[in-house]
């Protein structure tokens, strides 16, 4: 099982509200819809794993920190986030961060 | 400049202009790569449920809207291989002629055309292309096309668009495609473009599929012809559509309230749209979101001086797509978040009304000092003995004040007496949370402080801390910033607590 972290994200909400109109309009039933968020935290996991190879480095202000159930919760303040092409200036950033060592175990969103 | 007869316009790939360079690039198919493995995933699931195909179907094009509607990714779809090419063709002997008559609306029954503006074509050539994924284009004779600068051309010769590619399932990503024309339309378009999903549903596509794609193609429509389609029509955004439209010729016909141009990417252009890349570079890059086009109204306005100028002096051979859909999506949103917003104002609004109506009260209470003349009832008095026993003292309270003074004023009363101790409980209990009220400092902040916009999802390889000084150890993440997506394999940072 992956983490459901990710449906948290554009593409994960964007895919939970799609799975919940077709709920509403009764094409589909609840439990088709956690299947499909399932299979989607799959997809994402493996997509993020393989598909992407850029790096972002950033620096910041650390507001708060917070590690409950394995899961680092951070929000930092007046954070640059530097990548090669780009850079990114942010005033808050919530960085929420399962453990990357064991992937298969947790499911925590 | 003219069209070269023959000339394809490829469905927006070598005009959208990238605002992102590799990253934005990637990201697009990185996001339909999942989104196609998802659906590819479930298909069996969908299958042994005994769900139609067509569901699977909708939830895809349901999902790739609202991705595509969040991120504005204009380039989201350029990547996309599945989107079919399409290909207008027009008679050679076509003859655009600019007329202000209100729009004609000639739709074949039963056959509905997505859609479109068309951009001045030029009498010396009479033939032009343009891709339009997904949809079959049948453009009968009659028909006045409104280009986007507003200018009407009639169709003398009927136009017949074949589907070059059988594909026809993407159709939001040439609708997505952010496009904006710019300038004022003064005559009502064609209803024809409207009713997307009818054709749909007569070449491949199912009208529910079809909701969504109908979702962001707002044409403006004259009245009764598009009543006529949305009764063919079995969605239901369709019968909103047509509210909408109610609402569109009105202002249409009012001539130029380019704000309603909230355009939804249009589908195609012609590579060759030189003339016109500079407003549709400016258009996109102004059109980063959907909303700027519909608070877009002097942008247009703006704008359509430049295009106008370009239409008539230059006079470029091309089609625009267009698809307005994004109107009847936005006005909607746009209608309700005001009303939220009213809707959290007032409550705001409440709330400090009762706050301030709070603190008068304590502050007439604590003037009412004279104890015959008060108005306190006997209750608070036998609060006063409480607090006499409780020595809770040191709590500068407006309650605790107005009793202590009423209890040094005032004569008890038996009655007060046996109501204390029903109210010492109570009362000990109201008087102990201001005790502890001071204590928590960022009790507040706790809430809003993790409530932003700016988010990153992750997984954590090492959280290494020194002191105060934090390095992160981070992978395979994405970030949100201000609704725009970011992804890394790997990010180190360094804070500071």
């Amino acid at each position: 099982m992956a983490y459901q972290l990710y449906r948290n994200t554009t593409l994960g909400n964007s895919l939970q509200e799609s799975l919940d109109e077709l709920i509403q309009s009764q094409q589909i039933t609840p439990q088709l819809a956690l299947q499909v968020l399932l299979q989607f935290d799959k997809a994402i996991n493996a997509a993020l794993a393989q598909r992407v190879r850029n790096r972002v480095n950033f620096r910041g202000a650390l507001n708060t920190y917070r590690f409950c159930d394995n899961v680092w919760t951070f929000v930092l303040n007046d954070v640059e986030f530097r990548e090669v092409t780009e850079l990114i200036k942010v005033e808050k950033v919530k960085i929420v961060a399962c453990d990357g060592k064991n992937t298969g175990s947790n499911t925590t969103e | 400049m003219p069209c070269p007869s023959g000339e394809r316009i490829i469905a927006g790939k070598e005009l959208m202009i990238s605002a992102r360079g590799r990253k934005g690039d990637r990201k697009p198919q990185l996001y339909r790569s999942v989104i196609e493995d998802v659906i590819e995933g479930v298909r069996n699931l969908f299958a042994e449920e005994g769900i139609e195909e067509q569901v699977l179907k909708d939830l895809k094009q349901l999902w790739e809207t609202k991705v595509l509607q969040s991120k504005a990714t204009e380039d989201f779809f350029r990547n996309s291989i599945q989107s079919p090419l399409f290909t207008l063709q027009l008679p050679h002997n076509l003859h655009q002629t600019l007329q202000s008559s209100t729009a004609s609306l000639v739709i074949p029954a039963g056959r509905t055309l997505p859609s479109f503006t068309t951009a001045e074509l030029g009498t010396s050539n009479s033939s032009a292309n343009f891709t339009f994924p997904g949809y079959s284009i049948h453009v009968p004779a009659g028909v006045t096309l409104q280009t986007a600068s507003g200018h009407l051309y009639k169709v003398n010769v009927p136009i017949m668009v074949t589907q070059t590619s059988g594909r026809a399932g993407i159709l939001q990503h040439p609708i997505q495609q952010v496009f904006q024309q710019l300038g004022q339309p003064s005559v009502v378009q064609t209803s024809v473009p409207q009713l997307n999903p009818c054709s749909l549903q007569a070449t491949t596509e199912k009208s529910q599929r079809v909701e969504t794609v109908l979702q962001q193609p707002t044409i403006l429509p004259s009245g009764p012809v598009d009543r006529k389609h949305l009764e063919n029509a079995t969605s239901d955004t369709l019968v909103s559509l047509g509210n909408e439209h109610k609402i569109m010729p009105e202002v249409l016909l009012s001539h130029q309230e380019s704000s309603h141009y909230v355009s939804l990417p249009s589908v195609v252009f012609s590579p060759q749209v030189s003339q016109t890349n500079s407003n549709v570079e400016s258009v996109l890059s102004g059109s980063a979101s959907m909303t700027q086009n519909l608070h877009g109204g002097s942008l247009s306005m703006s704008r359509h001086g430049a295009l106008h100028q370009h239409m008539t002096d230059t006079q470029p051979h091309i089609l625009k797509n267009r698809m307005y859909g994004r109107d009847s999506v936005k006005q909607p949103r746009n209608i309700q978040e005001p009303s939220n917003i009213l809707v959290s104002k007032k409550d705001s609004n409440c709330q400090v009304d009762l706050s301030i109506q709070v603190t008068d009260d304590d502050i007439n209470e604590i003037i009412q000092v004279d104890g015959t003349g008060d108005t306190s009832s006997s209750e608070e008095i036998g609060n006063a003995r409480d607090v006499d026993e409780n020595e809770l003292l040191g709590i500068i309270d407006t309650e605790d004040l107005k009793v202590l003074e009423e209890e040094a004023d005032s004569i008890s009363n038996e009655d007060s007496a046996a109501n204390s101790s029903d109210n010492e409980d109570s009362q000990d209990i109201v008087e102990e949370d201001p005790l502890n009220s001071g204590d928590d400092v960022s009790e507040q902040d706790v809430p809003d402080l993790f409530d932003t916009d700016n988010i990153i999802v992750c997984q954590y390889d090492k959280i290494h801390r020194s002191k105060n000084k934090w390095k992160f150890y981070l992978k395979d993440g994405v970030m949100c910033f201000g609704g725009r997506d970011y992804v890394f394999a790997k990010a180190i940072g360094d804070a500071e607590w």
